[in-house]
């Protein structure tokens, strides 16, 4: 390294050099270790001519500094995937253990508007009533006047009626058949009636 | 450039995550922090750890210094700050302990068997700072004038030129030269002490 080289730093740590040559410098610095390694000795030579009595001589805290840095982050990134690793199994129960909190939340608020007597008959039955599957809280609901006996699923729209039938004569006997409560206590009763006739 | 202009530029590279900034920074006030750090804590021990904590704030912070003030200035508050809450902390780590009270009676009069520093250490540095005291002593006069006006004093090159009545190329000269002879009379005690400190750890 030319003596130039060491002149440019001296003049650089004193802010007296050029903005031209003090930006080419700074860049040799941050590559070139001898040229470094002025910078500390002429700043270690600054720390004792400005030393005050209680200080300690330093020289060259920027590696300890630097290595204390670099150790922290990854100690960091080590104990963050160490408490990720450590949490996994928990987010997953916690993440089911919401879903379920929200389901019985979205039950429990579905079946507060429905009428009483619908309710009192679903949890006789256990069976969730077609209002339950189709219609949603906030849906506006036409009442459509239809006989009884004319259809098998009484309490419906002609629509939904048609679609369930289509769906039912669809999928095969394995698979889960759309069905109405009334409709299937109708046919127990009738069961029963027919049984005690006989 | 200035030497406000050069923090800023080393300030802006150590932002964009260039740590080799950051340690010409480092190097470059560790001096100054230690001394404002020595105007609360006395140990030299204790000083350097609370010296390179400042350091260690300063980096988390960096993204938050938009250059309002000089880095210095910020550097300043920081340590100040750090300083004041390492007294707090440790007043309350003495109020926790128990402390004899035959050890609490010597505690002031034994600074030397406080310090945790390695006597090869102590006579390192000791080494050391009588090195560049006996180099700075042996500078021609002119010399000697110049650094001392630059360093201790504070004066600009031209103030220096001035004073010293000569062309401010003579000082840049002359400053150089001083800090050339310091250097190489430390030298071979730097190295040998890096060799020390590797055997250590």
């Amino acid at each position: 390294m030319s003596d130039k080289s060491n002149q440019n730093i001296s003049e650089l740590i004193d802010g007296e050099l050029d903005k031209n040559s003090s930006e080419f410098l700074l860049k040799r610095l941050m590559s070139d270790k001898t040229l470094s390694e002025s910078w500390n000795n002429y700043h270690l030579i600054r720390s004792f001519l400005q030393k005050e009595n209680q200080a300690p001589l330093l020289h060259n805290m920027g590696q300890s500094v630097i290595a204390e840095l670099k150790g922290k982050s990854i100690s960091q990134d080590m104990t963050t995937s160490k408490s990720s690793r450590l949490l996994k199994p928990f987010m997953g129960s916690a993440i089911a253990a919401s879903v379920a909190i929200m389901a019985v939340f979205m039950f429990q608020s579905n079946t507060i508007n429905h009428d009483n007597t619908i309710l009192a008959e679903t949890a006789a039955n256990s069976f969730k009533t077609s209002d339950q599957l189709i219609t949603p809280p906030a849906a506006y609901t036409a009442r459509v006047e239809q006989p009884i006996y004319n259809t098998r699923y009484p309490s419906i729209t002609p629509q939904i009626q048609q679609y369930l039938t289509d769906r039912n004569a669809h999928f095969s006997d394995n698979l889960p058949r759309y069905y109405n409560a009334e409709y299937l206590n109708q046919l127990k009763k009738r069961k029963t009636i027919d049984n005690t006739a006989e | 450039m200035s030497e406000k202009t050069l923090d800023a530029e080393l300030v802006k590279q150590a932002q964009k995550g260039k740590l080799h900034a950051f340690e010409l920074l480092v190097n470059r006030y560790q001096q100054k922090v230690s001394n404002v750090v020595s105007k609360f804590v006395k140990d030299i021990h204790e000083n350097q750890d609370v010296t390179q904590e400042v350091f260690i704030k300063v980096f988390r912070a960096l993204p938050n210094f938009r250059g309002d003030s000089s880095f210095y200035t910020w550097i300043y508050r920081i340590a100040v700050n750090t300083s004041k809450n390492h007294l707090v902390a440790k007043s309350r780590r003495i109020q926790n302990s128990n402390v004899e009270p035959s050890d609490a009676e010597n505690f002031a009069s034994a600074a030397d068997y406080r310090s945790l520093d390695t006597p090869d250490a102590v006579y390192a540095r000791g080494e050391l700072e009588q090195a560049m005291s006996k180099a700075v002593e042996s500078l021609p006069e002119e010399l000697k004038s110049a650094i001392l006006l630059r360093e201790v004093d504070g004066l600009s090159y031209d103030e220096i030129a001035e004073q010293m009545k000569c062309p401010i190329g003579t000082v840049r000269s002359r400053i150089f030269r001083a800090r050339d002879a310091i250097d190489a009379a430390l030298k071979p005690l730097l190295s040998e002490n890096t060799k020390r400190t590797a055997y250590v750890r």
